[in-house]
C-alpha cells in the first residue's frame, strides 16, 4: 500500500514537473537573470531594484496595452540568481524560460555574463535587452535576438584624460598607474586605455593586472609607491577596490587622483569605506543631475530608500524602459517583433536621454566620472554648468582638515 | 548478493534508463525546466564519477577536476571554431573524444611528477596549483583561447536540448559502468590496495606510479568529456565560467554526499545535491548559498562516510572495499 502511494506520489510530482505551463493569462512577464550572489551582487542587487523600479512604474500607468490581451496587461519581473557565473548565467536563463515562462528578458551585468545570456537567448530565441557589455564584445557575433545600449569601452576610457587635460599644468598626475583586473571587461578596458594615454602623452609608471578576489594587494601598494605613483586608473569590482583602498589607507599611500571603473561606484564602497571614499572618482552610465525626464525622481527615490546615491540604477532603468516601450509601441509580446521595434528605432525622454540603435541594435550613450564626497556621488564629467568641481586628493594624514 | 535480488537490480536500472531515454519524447518535455535539471545531474554525474575514480578508489585527493573540466570545454571551443568549420563541430564525436583525451594527456603531464613525488594533502594542493596554472594559460593565451573573455561558439545549431540530455545520459552511464568495470577488475583491485597502503601494495608487486597516473588520467578524460558537453551546451567557454573551483567542490560533495569509493554513490549524491542546489535557486535566490552552505556541514557531520555507507556503519558490515584490498594483495602474491 505505502509503496504504490509512493509510486503514484513520484509519478504526479514527475507530471507536473514536465508540465508545459503557459504564461499567466493577463500577465507580461520579463525575465531578468541578475547577479544576486557572488563577487557582482552589489551591482546586481542595484540592477534588481532598477528594474523593479521601471515595471513599477509602468504597473502604475494602467500596464501596457497587449494587442492579444485586447487591454492593458500588468507587467509582472521575474528574477533568477546566475550567481556571477558565467556558466550559470545559463542555468538562469532556463529558470526563466521554462520555469516562469517569460516572455522577454532583460540582462544581467558583464561582459562574460552577458555574453553567455545572449547565447542563450539565441538559443531560445528569446529576446535579450543588453546593458554593461561591450559593443566590440557584442557586435561581432551579430546576434538576432538581443540589442544593446552602452558606452563603447574607447569612449569610456578616453575621459581621465579629459579630466587631466583639463586641470592645470602643474596638477596634472605626472606617474600614473594602471591597474587591471584580469577580466573580458578589464582587458577591454586596459587596451583603451594604453591608446589614450599614448595619444594625451602618459606613459604608466605601473600597468599590471590584478588577480580579482585577492585579500592582499600589498605587493601592488609597495611597487606603487616604489614608483613614485600619483594617480590610479583602477578597473575592479567592488569587493576588490574596497580592499585596495582600505590597504592604501594602512601603508599611508594616498594618490591625488583614484579612478575607477566597476568597483568604485557602489554603495558598498562607500559603506565599508566612510570618509575614505571621498575624493575617489567614480565612473558611471548615469546621474540624477542628468536634465533628462524622470533622471532627478529616479535619484531621489534611490536615496530615500537605500540612504545613497547611484550613478548607474538609471541606465538599468532605461534598460528596462525601452524594452517596455517597445511592447508599447507594437502592443506584442512576440521577441522578434519587439526587438524590430527596437533596432534602428530612437527612444525620446528616458532617464539616460534620448537613445537611438543603429541597424544592428546598438545604441551608445555617454560615461559619466563622479567624486564620492560625504557619501554622494558628484557629477563632474560631462560638465553640468554650476555643477561640482573636482578635488585633488591630499595625503591621508591631511584629509578632513 | 543472492542472484534473485541482483536481477532485480539490473531489471529496475534497465527500466530506470529507459525511462530516462524516453523522456525528451514525452510532448512538452523539452519545454520543462526538468530535462535541464537532469542534464546537469548527467554533467554532475560523470564529473563526480571521475573525483570518485581519483580519489575515491585511489585515494588520490585530486583538486584539478575543474582544470580537466575546463580544457575539455576548451578544446571543444577551439576545434570547433578552427578546425571544423560550419555547423559539423556541434556533438561531433570526435571532438568530444579530443576533449577528454587532451585533458587525460594533460594529467598523464601533470600526474607523472605530482603523483611520483607528493602524496595526501600535498598533491591535493599541487593539483589546485596545476588549476590556476591552467586557468593563467588560458587567459593569458591570446586569440587561441579567447583570453580572459573565452571562446564562443556559434548558437544556430542549437535546436532542442534533447542532444545534450541524451550524450549526458549516455556519458553518466558509461562513466558509472567504467567505474564498476575498473572496480570489479584487477587494476581495480590494485587502485583499492594502493588506497589502503600504498607501500604494501608496492611489496606486492603493484606498480604504484603506474596505477595512480593510469586513474588520474582515466578521472581527468571523463571530466574532459562532461566539459566538451557542457560547452556544447553553453557555446561559450570561459575561465570564469569553466574554470570555476565549484567544478571541482561540487562533484566532490556529491562522492562524499553519496559514498566515496562505491559505484553507484556519486549518482545518488549527484542527484540529491544537484536538486538541492536547483530547489535553492528556484525558491531561495538570494539566499541559496546559506541553503548549500548548511547542507555540506550536515552531509559531513551525519554522513562522512556517504548515504550508500549508512547502513554498513549501522550493522556494522565491513565495507566491501577492504575485502578488495586484501584480495588485490593476495592476487599481487
Amino acid at each position: 500500500m505505502r509503496s504504490s502511494v509512493l509510486k503514484w506520489a513520484v509519478a504526479a510530482a514527475a507530471a507536473a514537473a514536465l508540465q508545459t505551463g503557459v504564461a499567466a493569462p493577463g500577465e507580461i512577464l520579463i525575465g531578468a537573470p541578475i547577479s544576486m550572489t557572488g563577487l557582482l551582487a552589489p551591482d546586481g542587487l542595484d540592477q534588481k531594484w532598477a528594474y523593479e523600479q521601471a515595471v513599477a512604474d509602468a504597473n502604475a500607468r494602467g500596464g501596457i496595452f497587449v494587442k492579444e490581451a485586447g487591454k492593458k496587461l500588468p507587467v509582472k519581473l521575474v528574477v533568477a540568481d546566475d550567481q556571477s557565473d558565467p556558466a550559470k548565467v545559463t542555468d538562469a536563463m532556463e529558470r526563466l524560460i521554462k520555469i516562469e515562462k517569460a516572455n522577454l528578458i532583460l540582462s544581467t551585468h558583464g561582459g562574460d555574463l552577458n555574453m553567455a545570456g545572449a547565447l542563450a537567448a539565441e538559443k531560445y530565441k528569446k529576446f535579450y535587452m543588453i546593458t554593461t557589455m561591450w559593443p566590440h564584445m557584442w557586435s561581432p557575433k551579430k546576434f538576432k535576438h538581443s540589442a544593446l545600449m552602452f558606452y563603447d569601452a574607447g569612449g569610456g576610457a578616453e575621459v581621465p584624460f579629459k579630466i587631466w587635460q583639463s586641470l592645470p599644468e602643474s596638477e596634472r598626475p605626472k606617474h600614473p598607474a594602471l591597474v587591471m583586473e584580469d577580466s573580458p571587461d578589464g582587458q577591454g578596458f586596459a587596451g583603451a586605455f594604453r591608446n589614450f594615454a599614448k595619444k594625451y602623452g602618459y606613459t604608466f609608471a605601473m600597468d599590471e593586472p590584478w588577480a580579482m578576489g585577492a585579500k592582499d594587494y600589498s605587493s601592488y601598494i609597495l611597487k606603487m609607491k616604489a614608483k613614485g605613483v600619483d594617480a590610479i586608473l583602477l578597473f575592479g569590482n567592488p569587493t576588490d577596490a574596497i580592499t585596495l583602498v582600505r590597504q592604501m589607507k594602512e601603508q599611508n599611500f594616498s594618490v591625488k587622483y583614484l579612478h575607477g571603473w566597476k568597483g568604485t561606484w557602489t554603495g558598498e564602497f562607500r559603506e565599508a569605506l566612510g570618509d575614505d571614499s571621498d575624493y575617489v572618482v567614480a565612473d558611471g552610465f548615469w546621474s540624477m543631475d542628468f536634465p533628462y525626464a524622470g533622471a532627478k525622481e529616479l535619484g531621489e527615490r534611490y536615496m530615500k530608500q537605500f540612504k545613497k546615491g547611484s550613478v548607474v540604477v538609471g541606465m538599468f532603468y532605461a534598460n528596462a524602459q525601452v524594452m517596455l516601450k517597445a511592447i508599447e509601441n507594437t502592443g506584442s509580446l512576440d521577441p522578434k517583433v519587439v526587438r524590430e521595434a527596437i533596432v534602428g528605432h530612437e527612444f525620446k525622454d528616458t532617464v539616460e536621454g534620448d537613445v537611438k540603435f543603429d541597424k544592428s541594435g546598438l545604441a551608445l550613450v555617454t560615461s559619466t566620472a563622479n567624486q564620492w564626497w560625504k557619501g554622494r556621488h558628484m557629477l563632474f564629467y560631462p560638465p553640468v554648468s554650476g555643477g561640482w568641481q573636482l578635488k585633488l586628493a591630499p595625503a591621508w594624514g591631511q584629509r578632513g582638515k | 548478493m543472492a542472484h534473485g535480488s541482483r536481477a532485480g537490480l539490473v531489471a529496475a536500472a534497465a527500466v530506470l534508463l529507459l525511462a530516462l531515454a524516453g523522456a525528451p519524447l514525452i510532448p512538452g518535455a523539452l519545454d520543462s525546466y526538468l530535462l535541464f535539471f537532469l542534464f546537469l545531474v548527467f554533467v554532475h554525474t560523470v564529473l563526480a564519477q571521475s573525483w570518485n575514480l581519483v580519489a575515491g578508489y585511489t585515494g588520490q585527493i585530486s583538486l584539478a577536476q575543474h582544470a580537466f573540466f575546463g580544457i575539455g570545454g576548451y578544446t571543444t571551443a577551439i576545434v570547433a571554431t578552427t578546425v571544423l568549420e560550419g555547423g559539423d563541430f556541434y556533438f561531433n564525436p570526435l571532438a568530444m573524444l579530443a576533449a577528454g583525451l587532451v585533458a587525460a594527456l594533460f594529467a598523464v603531464a601533470i600526474g607523472v611528477p605530482l603523483l611520483s613525488r607528493l602524496a595526501g594533502d600535498y598533491f591535493a594542493l599541487g593539483t589546485l596549483g596545476f588549476g590556476e596554472i591552467v586557468r593563467v594559460v588560458l587567459v593569458k593565451g591570446g586569440a587561441l583561447t579567447g583570453g580572459s573573455f573565452g571562446i564562443s561558439m556559434p548558437p544556430d545549431a542549437f535546436d532542442t536540448l534533447a542532444p545534450h540530455y541524451w550524450v549526458g545520459l549516455a556519458l553518466a552511464v558509461a562513466a558509472t559502468a567504467a567505474v564498476y568495470g575498473v572496480a570489479r577488475s584487477r587494476p581495480g583491485l590494485a587502485l583499492m590496495a594502493i588506497r589502503e597502503d600504498p607501500l604494501a601494495a608496492a611489496a606486492s608487486g603493484v606498480n604504484v606510479l603506474r596505477f595512480k597516473v593510469l586513474a588520474f588520467a582515466l578521472g581527468a578524460f571523463l571530466a574532459g568529456l562532461a566539459g566538451s558537453l557542457y560547452a556544447f551546451y553553453v557555446f561559450s567557454v570561459s575561465p570564469a565560467g569553466f574554470l570555476n573551483l565549484n567544478w571541482t567542490l561540487y562533484p566532490i560533495l556529491m562522492c562524499v554526499m553519496g559514498g566515496s569509493g562505491t559505484v553507484l554513490g556519486p549518482v545518488i549524491g549527484a542527484f540529491l545535491m544537484t536538486a538541492v542546489f536547483s530547489a535553492a535557486n528556484v525558491w531561495l535566490p538570494s539566499a541559496h548559498p546559506v541553503l548549500s552552505g548548511a547542507m555540506i556541514i550536515v552531509v559531513m557531520i551525519f554522513m562522512p562516510n556517504g548515504i550508500l555507507r549508512m547502513r554498513a556503519a549501522r550493522t556494522g558490515r565491513p565495507v566491501r572495499w577492504r575485502w578488495a584490498a586484501k584480495q588485490a594483495a593476495r592476487d599481487a602474491d
